[in-house]
């Protein structure tokens, strides 16, 4: 298969909003959390949440032309337009580009309010734009139709793998031919119901995501977007997606390499590193900067184009380090020039995104 | 309230036109094209609305056409259904 040439990188999130945010919150350290308001029991409760402001999209867009654009659509759409702005091609033409976005959630805020909106007038009462904006395909089309991509475009939801299997059509699309570029996006937000339902599935309230503490639940939810200029070049601004990998854990991974682990405190989710990486790996983790959502791995894959173009990771502070798998801290400049971005679903399958230098 | 101010409010707040306050809305100006801009699927969205907001259903293309041509023919239309 062909490898993917990263040309832009667009990302907003609980961090702020462009990759300069998200290098300079590294530097500094985690982030402080946003808040997610959740109803319970008639009283409503603060839950720390990693929230994304998607404001800066009228820089991109008027504000008349995105009235009828929901935030998870909105976030997308700046994602894309931040990734074409890094990329240098926001003024070229969008003939042969093609949109793919990976999505767990989809958009939830909107999904329940149409779903609410019927329960509580009926269908008769039900807004049709908030129908339109429902359905898990709508931020792709809205990317589309504002960027005018005229190429395919495609929504994934795998839960935790949409990253890789999105990834994979991305990779099936250029090989191909079918287009010339692609806006491969992630994108997960949150909502009052995903938090009330957080919090029944996870009580207690954890005050920071601590990566490494692989038994005990310390996940924060996050929302945000991460995207990606994608073409078949040789040439690549930060470096290339050489192989993407989708599989049932099986036989311990290679120890040679270096990890960028999507642990984000789900405890139920870390069985799978412990059994898929030998005790002397090379890992790193940046969750806690993003917090915690199934797309989580496109954050993984900004950070690992981040570091390929730098040369060397970026710190990562704040959180204990890795205990008792035996795994070495990664750090500082690059052993070798490429980086391998993991994704364990807590259901026996792996999903693995091999970047490296060009 | 009267009817042409919720109106307004309605469709500056439901319909995002956040460039725009109720005060700004001509009340003779067509609602769709050159006056406040609307496209057919705000005209979708505005039937659900006028029947969630003020109980009065629009019930096909030939009621719709003449009530939807501005704010003052739609508050015409509102008040009289709801006075029949």
């Amino acid at each position: 298969m062909i490898r993917l040439a990263i040309q832009g990188v667009g990302v907003l999130g609980g961090f702020g909003c462009g990759l300069g945010d998200l290098e300079k919150r590294l530097m500094e350290g985690v982030p402080a959390f946003g808040s997610l308001i959740v109803p319970v029991e008639g009283q409503e409760l603060n839950m720390a949440a990693y929230t994304a402001d998607s404001a800066p999209l009228e820089r991109f867009v008027n504000k008349r032309a995105t009235r009828r654009i929901d935030h998870f659509s909105r976030m997308a759409l700046l994602g894309a337009c931040l990734a074409l702005e890094d990329a240098g091609e926001l003024e070229s033409s969008m003939e042969r580009v093609g949109v793919v976005i990976a999505s767990g959630y989809g958009p939830t805020r909107t999904t329940f309010s149409f779903l609410d909106s019927v329960f509580d007038g009926g269908d008769a009462c039900a807004s049709p734009t908030n129908f339109s904006n429902s359905v898990h395909n709508a931020a792709a089309a809205h990317v589309a139709i504002q960027l005018k991509a005229g190429g395919p475009s495609l929504t994934v939801s795998q839960f935790e793998m949409s990253v890789c299997s999105a990834l994979m059509t991305t990779q099936l699309w250029l090989a191909e031919g079918r287009v010339d570029k692609v806006l491969f996006g992630a994108v997960d937000e949150l909502c009052s119901v995903l938090g009330y339902c957080w919090g029944r599935f996870f009580p207690g309230g954890e005050s920071m995501i601590d990566p490494f503490s692989l038994d005990r639940q310390t996940a924060i939810p996050g929302e945000g977007a991460a995207f990606f200029l994608l073409t078949r070049d040789e040439q690549a601004r930060y470096g290339h997606v050489s192989q993407i990998r989708q599989e049932s854990i099986q036989a311990p991974l290679s120890s040679g390499e270096t990890y960028l682990l999507n642990l984000d405190g789900h405890a139920g989710c870390s069985t799978g590193y412990r059994q898929v990486l030998p005790g002397s790996a090379s890992v790193a983790v940046y969750t806690p900067y993003y917090g915690s959502l199934p797309v989580g791995q496109a954050f993984d894959l900004a950070v690992a184009a981040m570091a390929l173009r730098d040369g060397r990771l970026p710190g990562a502070n704040g959180f204990a380090g890795p205990a008792d798998p035996g795994w070495q801290l990664a750090q500082g400049a690059l052993d070798r020039n490429r980086l391998i971005c993991l994704k364990c679903d807590g259901r026996g399958r792996v999903g693995h995104i091999r970047v490296e230098k060009s | 309230m009267a009817t042409k101010e919720k109106l307004k409010q309605m469709l500056v707040e439901e319909l995002n036109l956040e460039d725009m306050t109720p005060e700004d809305i001509d009340d003779d100006a067509p609602l769709f094209g050159e006056g406040l801009g609307l496209d057919s699927l705000d005209a979708v969205e505005l039937v659900v609305l006028v029947q969630k907001n003020f109980g009065v259903e629009i019930k096909d293309m030939e009621e719709g056409r003449p009530a939807l041509q501005s704010v003052n023919s739609l508050v015409s239309f509102i008040d009289s259904k709801r006075t029949a």
